[in-house]
């Protein structure tokens, strides 16, 4: 047997030239796989549209609240469809890993970061779609929204960072859960439990005093506070958070809260899949 | 990346090398024991052995899909531990079971794999429609996966390898759990493979008939360790042109040192239960057979036969292929 040398001449590898092209190539494929039912779209969107159109109608009249509480649960509920929908999502890596084609990616010649990040982009597109959908049957029903241009980039913002961190934790938990069965039952302590906790139905401050306090921590309260306070203008979810007088130092807060869950969940993410990838 | 031919000498490196290769999982399982071979270019190279002994392992190694314990593995040159993408781009990998895209269309599954090796669009057109012709893929390819056979599937996983024109194929035990006809389908692809000479290509098998057939030369491979190495011919000749095998009621051992003592076997007979296998060099079977019921000994049954590689297993390994699988 010969040694090799590391002198010696190599096979030419094939280049791309576009290094986007193959995380445009992995985002095609699953938005592909995801949509190739309109099912895969709409199911989503049934528990946060009856939720909007429903439920808050109802409450309101149970209530004898006043209109803007039914804008006040139609924002809520964007805080469940965006963990609905990238729990949903992560749903995709286990049936790669068990009946799809995760191993042969894995053998492609692609940083392995590229498959979590191409999951990532249609997860986030397919959420801001069922949102666009979920505020336009909401303004169709005369749910009645006050978004300036400002309030827009801070709802834009702060829920395309909350859906990049949910979606780290879906990625996360499939790496982790080798069954699907066992990754649906977590769904709801992850994506439904902090919903009732994080001002979505009413304000955290009409929480008991210790949920109240840890609600502050949630990662949701921050984003649905952002989300108010863009397509509502209404600052007091953020003014329950921090209790500061200027409005938009409390929203930068916020949204450094959830640039942070984004940021660390994302990271979290990559790094465990590559790991449990790979044995 | 920079084509790295640009900045090194011209020497030729073999496809696949392998030196003291090792994968312990966690828990103390030693999958692959410190193994060592290379493989020549154009060669059809086979790792033999049941499950469990280790194939899938190494080439999960060579695909950078496991990651090695100890020792070193090059494709095409490229170390897999320390430059993982380039071992990549030159290689593409059929795995034991179905890794496609069911959903999706065949002609998707191997765009996707075009795109992802980065071969030119224009290329990848052409290559997809000849292989279709190659593979007999032509009328399934717009179809979804999930309509296809066991067969269709795994023909258009192996077109899809071939796709990227890689220089090192790995075909993890491509025939497993294939009906008779569709796996002599596929053997027939690829025997054609193997004649085209383009490609280097390292198949493992538990399939003694897909050993012989398709690979130049064979490591046996057994609890993690490769225990012969060599051509088909030359592991099957180490058990000479004829053996005779015969079963006996009583210990077979002691059956055994009483031919040896008689200079009927030599030392490379062996025994499996009450079965005692004589290899013959230098003399033909039908001596052998008249000097063993000359002997004390009552066999039940007496017969000879050819060798087969199952033979040479079970002489290395103690075990039969067949059984161990």
């Amino acid at each position: 047997m010969s040694a090799i040398s590391p002198e010696a001449v190599l096979p030419r590898q094939r280049v791309t030239k576009n290094p986007l092209a193959p995380l445009a190539t992995l985002a095609v494929r699953r938005f592909q796989l995801s949509t190739r039912t309109p099912r895969e779209l709409v199911v989503p969107l049934l528990t946060p549209i009856m939720f909007a159109l429903v439920i808050a109608p109802a409450l309101k009249q149970a209530l004898h609240t006043g209109s803007g509480y039914e804008a006040f649960v139609a924002t809520g509920t964007v805080g469940l469809l965006i963990p609905l929908n990238t729990m949903f999502a992560g749903l995709g890596v286990i049936v790669d890993r068990e009946s799809g084609a995760q191993r042969e990616l894995l053998a492609a010649p692609i940083p392995r970061a590229l498959l979590v990040l191409g999951n990532l982009a249609v997860a986030s597109a397919i959420t801001a779609l069922q949102i666009a959908v979920l505020i336009a049957v909401g303004i169709a029903r005369g749910i009645h929204f006050d978004a300036s241009g400002t309030g827009i980039v801070w709802f834009v913002a702060g829920a395309t960072l909350f859906t990049v961190g949910m979606y780290g934790a879906a990625e996360t938990l499939a790496s982790r859960v080798p069954k699907a069965e066992e990754y649906i039952a977590r769904v709801p302590a992850i994506a439904i439990v902090p919903w009732f906790l994080a001002g979505s139905l009413f304000p955290i401050s009409a929480l008991p005093g210790f949920l109240s306090w840890f609600a502050k921590f949630l990662p949701l309260t921050h984003g649905l506070a952002l989300v108010r306070y863009g397509l509502l203008g209404d600052s007091t979810g953020l003014h329950n958070i921090w209790k500061l007088h200027d409005t938009t130092a409390m929203a930068s807060l916020s949204l450094l809260v959830v640039a942070v869950f984004a940021a660390a969940l994302t990271m979290i993410s990559i790094r465990v899949f590559s790991r449990s990838a790979v044995r | 990346m920079q084509p790295r031919s640009e900045l090194v000498p011209r020497i030729q490196q073999p496809p696949i090398a392998v030196r003291g290769l090792r994968k312990t999982y966690p828990g103390g399982v030693e999958a692959v024991k410190g193994i060592d071979f290379e493989v020549a270019a154009g060669e059809v190279f086979g790792l033999l052995g049941p499950n469990g002994a280790g194939k899938s392992t190494t080439i999960g190694m060579l695909t950078t899909t496991i990651v090695p314990t100890g020792g070193r593995a090059f494709v095409a040159g490229y170390d897999v531990a320390t430059e993982p993408l380039a071992a990549r781009s030159v290689s593409s990998v059929v795995f034991q079971d179905s890794v496609v895209d069911r959903a999706l269309s065949g002609r998707r599954n191997l765009d996707i794999h075009a795109r992802l090796w980065a071969v030119d669009a224009g290329r990848a057109r052409r290559r997809i429609a000849e292989l279709a012709n190659t593979l007999g893929l032509g009328d399934l390819l717009e179809r979804p996966v999930a309509s296809y056979s066991g067969g269709e599937r795994r023909r258009l996983e192996i077109g899809r390898a071939l796709v990227s024109e890689p220089q090192v194929l790995f075909l993890d035990e491509p025939t497993v759990g294939l009906d008779p006809r569709i796996r002599h389908e596929l053997l027939d692809v690829i025997a054609r493979l193997r004649d085209r000479n383009e490609i280097t290509i390292l198949l493992t098998t538990h399939y003694l008939d897909e050993a012989e057939r398709l690979c130049d030369r064979i490591a046996i491979i057994h609890a993690g360790r490769i225990v012969a190495l060599d051509t088909p011919r030359a592991l099957l000749s180490m058990l000479g042109q004829e053996i005779v095998e015969l079963r006996v009621d009583g210990d077979a051992a002691t059956a055994l040192a009483l031919l040896r003592a008689r200079g009927i076997a030599g030392e490379d007979a062996f025994t499996v239960g009450s079965t005692l296998t004589v290899p013959l060099h230098d003399r033909a079977a039908a001596h052998a057979m008249a000097a063993i019921h000359e002997s004390d000994l009552a066999p039940s049954s007496i017969s000879s036969r050819q060798p087969t590689l199952d033979d040479v297993y079970l002489q290395l390994t103690g075990a039969r292929l067949a059984e161990a699988a």
